[in-house]
């Protein structure tokens, strides 16, 4: 085991010298995750309405509060910005109240309030809440206009009902989206999605540069030299492996916390996300040591590693959500190790899955890394007899 | 040191009918020698004699297509993991990583053979100092000069103080200066009782470090034992260097007619002959050469070396 280790710590020591590194390993996928997830991430699930007019009115005030009593984030702003909010989808749904309404609403009258709904497939279902809270404010209103006609004082008919409310439960409006990719990724926040899948591509990515740094070992003649102590070719690969494995699992555990804290990333349960993690690193690591073996130029051995790096990550549902592969697609994505950590990532995230739900994932991960290990080792051995 | 002294000598290694193909071709071929305790061995042929794949076997790093290996009473196999810690491999190319400082491949090379903790240290210090690398042990190794690598990369390989030395032309490509001090270093090291494999193109390294030398050429062995006991082979005959330009070619050719020539060998830059009795000849070899459309710039007659026995067992120059 002293050896393996030797050898992985040379291994970080010499990726560490390398200050490019820093910037694609540590910097650039934050800011691939900040900006896909500003542009295509789905929002908090969380419906958004925002007000215009009536700014400290009796209506303004009371739809305000019905509307954030019924889970709606609520927002203020003039006529013109809040229709510039729905044009850019920042909101859902706009309430324009203007001053002859929160009279008529003052004096007991209907009022005719104008409501826009922005483009997105979210803002109809925001829209029959935001109907539903009109409805109970306006109900809530007129009762209190009768209890007034009938002699009895705004105090008190205000106290009134809302001892009422409190007696009797209130009906309420479950609304169910009924679109599949909706239900399918119902739970997840903006740069939840984007952050898993970048976290599988990027990882995997700068886990295969380790390929080229075996293949220089190999030209160096370190890789033989080393053979030629007490070390098996195991050993020697396992060594590297692990070396690339701790730097990945770095990169990992940074890109997950960097995003949880950054970006408000839920990635669920902790421990059985960074298993996940860690499996699929070591998928990731091995297979840039089969690589390492099998090529013998190391400039060649980073295109090839990029190239299948990005191939795979596609079809892993890296790029496009496998949910939206055809069957044959959805078939062929399975041999890849990010479609496997994609499913676990998305049970735990999703469905609040536990580690006895991803074991099988865990398992084909494993299977995976011990498989591209030893045929790493196989090559490995077998690479000594070519010149390089 | 004669034949007799060696045979008194513990075997640490011993070779027996090594053989090696690469497809169709054989470029090791029933090799066998052994090496005892003390003793400094040379494999001496040009490059391409199969002298690098004979010490991949012997380190280890491939198997042998059939014949045997023993080291230090047991088998040598790419799986003999445990016996690799009796070598100490120095290989031809410079087998350090740039980026690391020399102390850092030192250490790093040592905790592979097993070594750590204070052992560890006193080692890489030792070793610094043998190489004369103590006041540059911080520098990363890449801004060292070519001499300076060849030094760390011999030093990495007695690091461990192995049984066996394996070093394989561990002089190409240094200036003279750095040459002189790894030879010096070497010729130390088999009075303390290391084994040393020594490979080469150079004669004169062979002739100055080496107990027995095996001249290797197309993978086969032609001929081993001690310096003298090789230049007997000869029969006494001296090679004669002819240096010019011209029509080499057609002075060969004329030369090889010549009565009292054995062998002639050349390229557009010279001629190198095995003759007997040289001085006697060389009158007529130098008219010969003109001639023939050579022009000469310069005549040697070396008595009978290495280089001599080389061209006497293959016909061919050693520097080919």
């Amino acid at each position: 085991m002293r050896s393996i280790f030797g050898i992985a710590i040379v291994e970080v020591r010499l990726f560490l010298r390398d200050r490019s590194n820093i910037f694609f390993v540590f910097i650039f996928p934050l800011l691939l995750i900040l900006l896909l997830g500003s542009q295509f991430g789905a929002n908090s699930g969380q419906a958004r309405v925002a007000l215009s007019g009536g700014s400290g009115t009796g209506l303004a005030k009371a739809l305000s509060e019905q509307l954030k009593e019924d889970g709606v984030q609520v927002s203020s702003a003039g006529a013109a910005a809040v229709r510039d909010q729905l044009s850019r989808g920042r909101a859902d749904v706009g309430i324009f109240i203007s001053d002859d309404d929160s009279a008529a609403f003052a004096a007991g009258q209907p009022a005719d309030l104008e409501v826009l709904m922005a483009s997105q497939s979210a803002a109809q279902a925001v829209l029959q809440e935001v109907r539903a809270s009109i409805q109970a404010v306006s109900t809530e209103r007129r009762q209190r206009s009768l209890l007034e006609s009938a002699g009895v004082g705004a105090p008190e008919a205000a106290t009134a009902l809302e001892q009422a409310k409190e007696s009797v439960q209130q009906p309420r409006v479950e609304l169910v989206d009924t679109n599949d990719a909706t239900q399918v990724f119902q739970g997840l926040g903006r740069f939840d999605l984007g952050a898993a899948q970048q976290l599988l591509l990027f990882v995997f990515l700068s886990s295969l540069t380790g390929a080229a740094t075996l293949i220089k070992a190999r030209r160096l003649g370190v890789i033989a030299r080393v053979m030629a102590g007490p070390v098996s070719s195991w050993q020697a690969l396992a060594g590297q492996a692990l070396g690339r494995f701790g730097i990945a699992a770095v990169q990992g555990g940074y890109i997950m916390l960097g995003t949880a804290l950054l970006f408000g990333v839920d990635w669920g349960d902790p421990l059985p996300a960074g298993i996940i993690l860690a499996f699929f690193c070591a998928v990731s690591a091995a297979a840039a040591m089969v690589v390492g073996s099998v090529m013998d130029n190391d400039a060649a051995a980073s295109g090839v590693g990029v190239g299948l790096g990005l191939v795979l990550a596609g079809l892993g549902g890296s790029m496009v959500p496998p949910e939206f592969f055809s069957e044959t697609l959805q078939a062929v994505s399975r041999a890849t190790p990010h479609r496997w950590a994609y499913d676990a990532f998305a049970d735990i995230q999703r469905h609040d899955g536990t580690l006895a739900d991803i074991l099988p994932q865990l398992g084909v991960l494993a299977a995976m890394a011990l498989v591209l290990l030893a045929l790493g080792s196989f090559l490995l051995q077998r690479s000594l007899s070519r010149p390089l | 040191m004669t034949a007799d002294v060696q045979t008194h000598r513990a075997q640490v290694l011993g070779v027996k009918g090594l053989v090696k193909h690469y497809g169709a071709h054989t470029v090791v071929d029933d090799v066998s020698f052994h090496i005892g305790a003390g003793e400094t061995y040379g494999l001496l042929g040009p490059n391409g004699a199969g002298k690098t794949t004979i010490i991949s076997m012997v380190s280890g790093l491939i198997p042998a297509d059939a014949g045997s290996i023993e080291l230090a009473g047991s088998a040598m196999t790419p799986a003999s993991t445990r016996v690799k810690g009796h070598i100490g491999l120095v290989p031809q190319e410079l087998a350090i990583y740039p980026d690391l400082t020399a102390k850092e491949n030192l250490l790093f090379f040592g905790r592979l053979q097993g070594l750590h903790g204070k052992e560890l240290k006193h080692r890489t210090g030792d070793v610094l100092e043998l190489i004369g690398l103590a006041d540059r042990a911080g520098e990363q190794t890449k801004k060292f000069s070519g001499g300076m690598k060849r030094r760390l990369n011999i030093g990495i390989g007695l690091l461990h103080r192995p049984t066996l030395l394996i070093l394989d032309e561990p002089t190409v490509g240094v200036d003279p200066q750095s040459r002189n001090s790894i030879l010096e270093s070497v010729e130390g090291l088999a009075t303390e009782g290391m084994a040393v494999l020594y490979t080469t193109h150079y004669m004169e390294e062979a002739e100055r470090l080496c107990d027995r030398i095996a001249i290797i050429d197309e993978g086969r062995i032609q001929a081993e034992g001690t310096r003298g006991e090789l230049v007997e082979l000869t029969g006494g005959v001296d090679r004669i260097d002819l240096h010019g330009s011209g029509n080499t070619g057609a002075a060969a050719t004329a030369l090889r007619r010549l009565p009292g020539v054995q062998h002639v060998d050349g390229d557009a830059s010279g001629l190198t002959l095995t003759v007997h009795n040289g001085p006697g000849l060389l009158a007529p070899i130098v008219a010969e050469a003109g001639g023939a459309g050579m022009a000469l710039s310069s005549v040697e007659i070396v008595r009978p070396d290495l280089e001599s026995v080389f061209l006497h067992l293959t016909g061919k120059a050693l520097r080919d």
